[in-house]
């Protein structure tokens, strides 16, 4: 319907926006019209918009209050959707085998920070079809060549070899040459990273 | 070479330590503001409790300085995330920003005519065979001289692309602390200034040490009234709302002054991107999609 809500009623005037111009949109916000004012959007044609009469006596159709923070607000809340990603609830062990941070992780010269999904930020970069295996530590804070020591060392007694490393200080990256994101995971979380 | 290593690292956490535990920190409590008198003086450190507290690296502690005096007076300490404040000094990620902000708003307006828009042309210049030339069925192509132009520029070539979410949110994050590291980061307490002077601006900057160009960002759109006049005539001093912070005028001016609100909305909306979920974000941009 082409007629657009002419009125001198402040609610309504609001509405002429996208929404007014949908009538059965407007009227699904809350005004109701009356029969006498209906008169105005009968299918009747006007020479022009300015000729067309205003629609007078609008009443709200429900009757509302507004409430700051009720009680109910709590059950609402539960269903908005998380704005930053949810902390960890604690427990003692968790089905899926992920394993929690450790407080003494604080106490080394060197850390580990977990991702924003509280992960560990190792991964496995596989390249030239799967003929180079690179294993990268990211989000190393503090003694980031100490770190590299200890890890190497750690490999070389676990694999009974050299394990070639390159640290990145600015990106605060270390990369091992071969597959060792599960050796590197079990360190990791043996010094509570 | 072991004991060598291992004393060499225990020095460098000795120095560690002792650099990032300073006086002031010993007498700091967890509450919001606390007040720590040190030989007859007053000084007000701003304790925050983040949502996502910095677990191991210790925030950064920011002079609160004043803009009503030419001298600069130390209002107070600030306390300011790592991860936004600390952040590694990521060049190449700074290059890119740079790089992505002049391009996206660059169109190149080159243009040649190719032989089809070259004037004349229609006729072939010569027979095809028995005069002994090579042979050619235009003046206009691109062989000759006056010709068109083989794979030339054709105008209103956008440049536009969209650098990906991530390199953005860090190059902000970068780019700021390596202002904050080079000392060219300063948090003012607010933006009254006593005359609508210029020169008393040139003045202060002058005293301060901040080079000929300051940016200065302020939470708001509206800025006082003094401080717009001021920097009215002075085309390398620019106000910028916290929305308009952008790695490009970071670099262009020398020194970067945010006031407190500025740099505390910065953190908080830098925070919240880094500790959210950006899959909305990371996708591929579209330009019809608004």
């Amino acid at each position: 319907m082409a007629t657009v809500l002419r009125t001198h009623s402040a609610f309504a005037r609001l509405l002429v926006g996208k929404n007014g111009r949908i009538l059965n949109n407007s009227l699904d916000l809350g005004a109701k019209l009356l029969p006498e004012s209906q008169l105005a959007l009968s299918s009747k044609h006007y020479s022009s918009y300015g000729k067309s009469p205003f629609v007078r006596k609008i009443k709200e159709q429900y009757n509302y209050e507004i409430e700051k923070n009720p009680p109910e607000w709590e059950y609402v809340k539960r269903l908005l959707p998380f704005t930053t990603i949810p902390k960890i609830i604690p427990k003692d062990s968790y089905p899926s085998g992920w394993v929690p941070p450790k407080e003494e992780a604080l106490n080394h010269p060197y850390f580990l920070s977990r991702t924003k999904n509280a992960e560990l930020p190792i991964y496995l970069k596989i390249t030239y079809r799967g003929m180079r295996k690179i294993s990268i530590i990211r989000k190393i804070e503090g003694d980031i060549w100490l770190l590299n020591d200890e890890i190497k060392q750690y490999l070389k007694q676990k694999n009974k070899r050299y394990v070639e490393t390159r640290v990145h200080e600015v990106a605060r990256l270390i990369e091992t040459k071969g597959d060792y994101v599960n050796d590197l995971r079990e360190w990791a979380l043996s010094k509570g990273f | 070479m072991k004991s060598s290593l291992n004393m060499a690292s225990i020095l460098i956490n000795a120095i560690k330590r002792l650099h990032l535990s300073p006086q002031i920190r010993l007498c700091s409590l967890n509450s919001a503001a606390v007040t720590t008198t040190t030989a007859n003086k007053t000084i007000n450190i701003l304790k925050k409790e983040w949502e996502f507290p910095p677990l191991y690296t210790k925030p950064r502690e920011v002079w609160i300085e004043n803009l009503d005096t030419v001298e600069e007076k130390k209002l107070g300490l600030i306390e300011l995330h790592p991860m936004v404040y600390a952040a590694p000094p990521r060049i190449d990620i700074i290059h890119s920003n740079v790089i992505w902000q002049r391009k996206y708003r660059w169109v190149s307006w080159a243009h040649t005519k190719t032989r089809a828009e070259v004037r004349g042309g229609g006729k072939k210049p010569w027979p095809q065979k028995g005069l002994g030339r090579a042979r050619h069925g235009s003046i206009r192509s691109p062989l000759f001289r006056g010709g068109g132009v083989a794979h030339g520029p054709r105008s209103g070539k956008s440049h536009f692309f969209m650098l990906p979410f991530h390199l953005r949110l860090h190059g902000l994050t970068t780019t700021l602390s390596a202002k904050l590291a080079q000392d060219d980061l300063h948090i003012v307490k607010d933006l009254e200034l006593p005359t609508d002077e210029s020169q008393y601006l040139v003045d202060l900057i002058e005293n301060r040490n901040w080079g000929p160009a300051v940016l200065i960002i302020d939470d708001t759109d509206y800025a006082p009234r003094n401080i717009t006049a001021a920097t009215d005539n002075l085309l390398h001093v620019n106000i910028m709302p916290v929305y308009g912070l952008n790695v490009y005028s970071m670099l262009k001016h020398d020194t970067l002054v945010l006031t407190q609100a500025a740099a505390e909305k910065i953190e908080e909306k830098l925070l919240y991107h880094l500790h959210s979920d950006n899959r909305e974000r990371m996708k591929k941009f579209k330009i019809d999609q608004v």
